[in-house]
């Protein structure tokens, strides 16, 4: 995996200290893994390497100096031409602290799989099924990957940077199969 | 200068109800008598009183700002204003305008020799107002574009040139409005 | 059954009146015969959901065995057309998003571009977005408030929530043209200013639509039916509220003061006088009251705007970001040229990312922004509070019964635009 820090769409004032204590304490805590921090406008952000993503995130909620206990967003970025082409970014919020963190994991386009956060966090459920959805991300371990926004026979990934805006997408006619949500078990 | 947080109150509603909700339905019965009442009285005297306007037969006061269907500012002569340098093409975010520019002796020197708007998808947002640098394209009160066919709503040069004296009110506010 | 867990047992709930979620334990008849759950489908299209949504329902009896919902029928590609224009142009369809509130969706966009670029809007535009912002709040919750109380068979009571709603739509009327699409907010500024008789207009409006609302509280708050459907109904633990990433009224019913306007002051929100209502219960009756409270503040905060809103331009004045003012457009050259690159080129903000939340009216709304130095965003990403609010419904109904889908529903107040993007 290249440096992420090393390309044109990160701000410029990547920091060596940086003003916020949840990064100083994530970069003393998981030195080598939080690849890179920054606090561009005052948006506290760290570079997570995937392998650690799930460590960094239970670290995240259950430290009492953190206590990140909610999740608000999940998406993904599409940097058509750089490596890793693909960032899934994480915004968390600490409602007791009053504080907010962005956690970016950098992932190449030929291995797109990243780690569930949906045991660390509930909400991640639909979000990371969006993010599924658009970009094509797989989320290992989450307990329901599928479609959300589009039907199942929608081909490709729509937020994708190579997806044309004026793309045509087959009919699905009624000879079509097409998976009926009630036949499947609910309850599982 | 501060934001207090207070608990809503909750556990008077069902005292203030009376027995058996007999309170809340007499007063329920007098909101809504008082009402009815009020907007009767408005039809009898004339005055009414109720929210809804018979359009068509009844106009709806537009304020100043109104954005309604944009058109085409008609000068006194009878030409447009237009200079075709298609700022507005530009601006649209839905793409629905289309003008092919052509030379003209006048002394604008530069005119649309075709002008289209489709209404279908022209969401009045505004833009190609503000983007105009010629007061040409305005936001009109007109609101009335439907049509029998598609094609229908496709509304060219001729049907968006409208005289700048049935537009002065709304060019007297872009002047206003716009200048800083 | 239902004399376990129907509505007949409100007497009941007068005794301790903080109501608690209802136990749900399997009584005898069920567990004699052999029985096969109903499965029911509540939409997409169902009258008692004001929003494009299926409800997958697998039923015992009245009660809800499990559920599943199913979004995305308003699913219009928001960020894939964002991405594909400029970043002016992606002001319009922001005001598709949460359609009841546009202009809270117009703020928050323009404050996250502003973050981005390094500028912030002049004083009177500060104080004029906070005007618009709670206006919008205020129709959002007159929507839910009044959709609710027709879906539960208060048809009236709707009637005069739509009539309060339209005269604050006079309002967005008179900021902006429009009484919907609004379009009103820019980077840097606003659309146009406000005439000098919007004081007048705006006192006059709110106090039309604090008589409605009085009339509405007046038909429903005390009504036993009302309270016998809305109390100890759709309850969730806050902590299962924040797990799930709820925000908004349904998070500050549950006795949470989370409020972004509060939390992070943003605009001139430090500088206004407001409370920040909360329930105690969590139920659907607290997040109804708690809607009611903030319509009164909202109200309140307006009243001071106008009144300590100062005069002065609403337009940043740099020729990089906002148009110039018409009349010098049309004299001067410098101003022309920089007419025609603002529009075509678009204004560029410095290469960067951001996250810039407003309190909209369902929730936090966000937006995450990654700009690499053209005119054209990379990512413009709403986070939208209906789309995580939205998912904390299959645990409120799970267990309880059909009928409790309704408010729960109402009370949630999904907007389709805004969760479907």
């Amino acid at each position: 995996m290249s440096d992420p820090t090393n390309d044109a769409t990160e701000p410029a004032d990547a920091l060596v200290q940086p003003a916020s204590p949840v990064l100083r304490d994530l970069l003393s805590r998981f030195a080598g893994r939080v690849l890179a921090v920054s606090e561009h406008r005052g948006d506290a952000t760290a570079i997570v390497d995937r392998a650690a993503l799930l460590e960094v995130g239970r670290h995240l909620r259950d430290d009492a100096a953190c206590a990140f206990d909610m999740l608000l967003d999940v998406t993904a970025v599409d940097y058509l031409g750089r490596r890793p082409r693909f960032e899934v970014v994480y915004h968390l919020l600490s409602i007791d602290r009053n504080d907010r963190v962005r956690i970016k994991v950098p992932l190449e386009e030929e291995d797109l799989v990243i780690p569930s956060v949906v045991p660390i966090w509930a909400g991640a459920d639909w979000l990371e099924r969006e993010t599924f959805d658009l970009y094509g991300v797989r989320f290992d371990g989450h307990p329901n990957l599928k479609r959300i926004y589009l039907y199942e026979e929608f081909e490709g990934h729509p937020l994708r940077k190579d997806y044309p805006k004026e793309k045509r997408q087959p009919l699905i006619g009624p000879g079509a199969v097409r998976r009926d949500p009630m036949n499947d078990d609910l309850t599982r | 200068m501060a934001a207090r947080v207070v608990t809503v109150d909750r556990r008077s509603l069902r005292a203030k109800g009376g027995a058996f909700g007999a309170r809340a339905f007499a007063k329920g019965l007098s909101v809504t008598w008082r009402h009815f009442s009020r907007n009767l009285m408005g039809w009898v005297r004339g005055t009414p009183t109720v929210a809804t306007v018979m359009f068509p037969e009844e106009d709806v006061v537009k304020p100043a700002a109104f954005r309604g269907m944009p058109v085409l500012v008609q000068m006194d002569d009878g030409k447009e204003r237009c200079v075709a340098c298609g700022l507005c093409e530009w601006a649209c975010p839905v793409d629905c305008i289309s003008i092919d520019p052509a030379e003209t002796p006048d002394p604008i020197e530069r005119h649309p020799l075709r002008f289209d708007i489709d209404m279908g998808r022209c969401m009045y947002c505004g833009l190609c107002e503000e983007a105009c640098p010629e007061e040409a394209i305005v936001m009109s009160d007109r609101v009335e574009i439907s049509a029998f066919s598609r094609g229908g709503i496709v509304w060219n040069k001729e049907d968006l040139l409208v005289p700048q004296d049935q537009l002065a009110r709304r060019l007297d506010w872009i002047r206003r409005s716009y200048d800083r | 059954m239902s004399d376990t867990h129907g509505h007949g047992h409100h007497v009941e709930e007068e005794e301790k009146p903080v109501a608690k979620a209802r136990p749900i334990e399997p009584t005898e008849d069920s567990l004699d015969l052999p029985f096969e759950p109903m499965e029911l489908k509540m939409g997409p299209s169902h009258p008692a959901t004001h929003g494009t949504v299926r409800i997958l329902l697998k039923l015992d009896g009245e009660r809800i065995v499990h559920s599943e919902v199913e979004v995305g029928y308003l699913h219009r590609g928001f960020e894939k057309e964002c991405e594909s224009g400029l970043w002016y142009q992606a002001f319009p369809y922001t005001d598709r998003l949460n359609y009841v509130s546009p202009i809270i969706n117009n703020v928050g966009y323009a404050l996250a571009c502003e973050k981005l670029f390094g500028i912030e809007a002049p004083e009177r535009a500060q104080w004029l977005r906070v005007i618009a912002s709670e206006v919008s709040r205020m129709s959002d919750h007159y929507t839910c408030l009044g959709a609710c109380s027709l879906e539960l068979g208060a048809f009236t009571a709707f009637l005069y929530a739509v009539e309060a709603r339209e005269q604050l739509w006079d309002l967005h009327d008179a900021l902006c043209g429009a009484r919907v699409t609004t379009n009103y907010v820019r980077i840097g500024g606003l659309s146009m200013d406000v005439g000098r008789d919007f004081r007048e207009l705006a006192k006059e409006r709110l106090a039309a639509a604090g008589k409605l609302q009085q009339d509405l509280e007046d038909l429903l708050l005390s009504n036993p039916i009302f309270l016998d459907r809305m109390e100890g109904t759709g309850v969730l633990p806050k902590e299962k509220l924040i797990e799930l990433g709820v925000t908004g009224p349904v998070l500050r019913a549950a006795g949470v003061p989370y409020d972004v306007r509060r939390a992070q002051p943003y605009l001139v929100y430090d500088r206004i006088d407001y409370d920040v209502p909360i329930g105690e219960a969590g139920d659907n009756l607290d997040r109804f009251l708690v809607r009611i409270e903030e319509l009164k503040q909202s109200r309140r905060m307006i009243e001071q705007c106008v009144e300590r809103m100062p005069e002065g331009p609403v337009d940043v004045d740099d020729p990089h970001v906002r148009l110039a003012g018409k009349g010098r457009v049309f004299e001067r050259m410098e101003e022309l040229i920089a007419q025609f690159k603002i529009v075509t080129e678009g204004p560029k903000p410095p290469v960067g990312e951001v996250y810039q939340a407003v309190e909209g009216g369902n929730g936090e709304l966000g937006f995450y922004l990654v700009s690499d130095g053209t005119g054209r965003p990379v990512k413009c990403r709403p986070r939208s509070p209906s789309f995580s609010n939205t998912q904390a419904l299959s645990p409120m109904i799970d267990g309880a019964m059909l009928a409790d889908v309704i408010p729960t529903f109402d009370m949630i107040n999904m907007i389709g635009g805004e969760c479907d993007r």
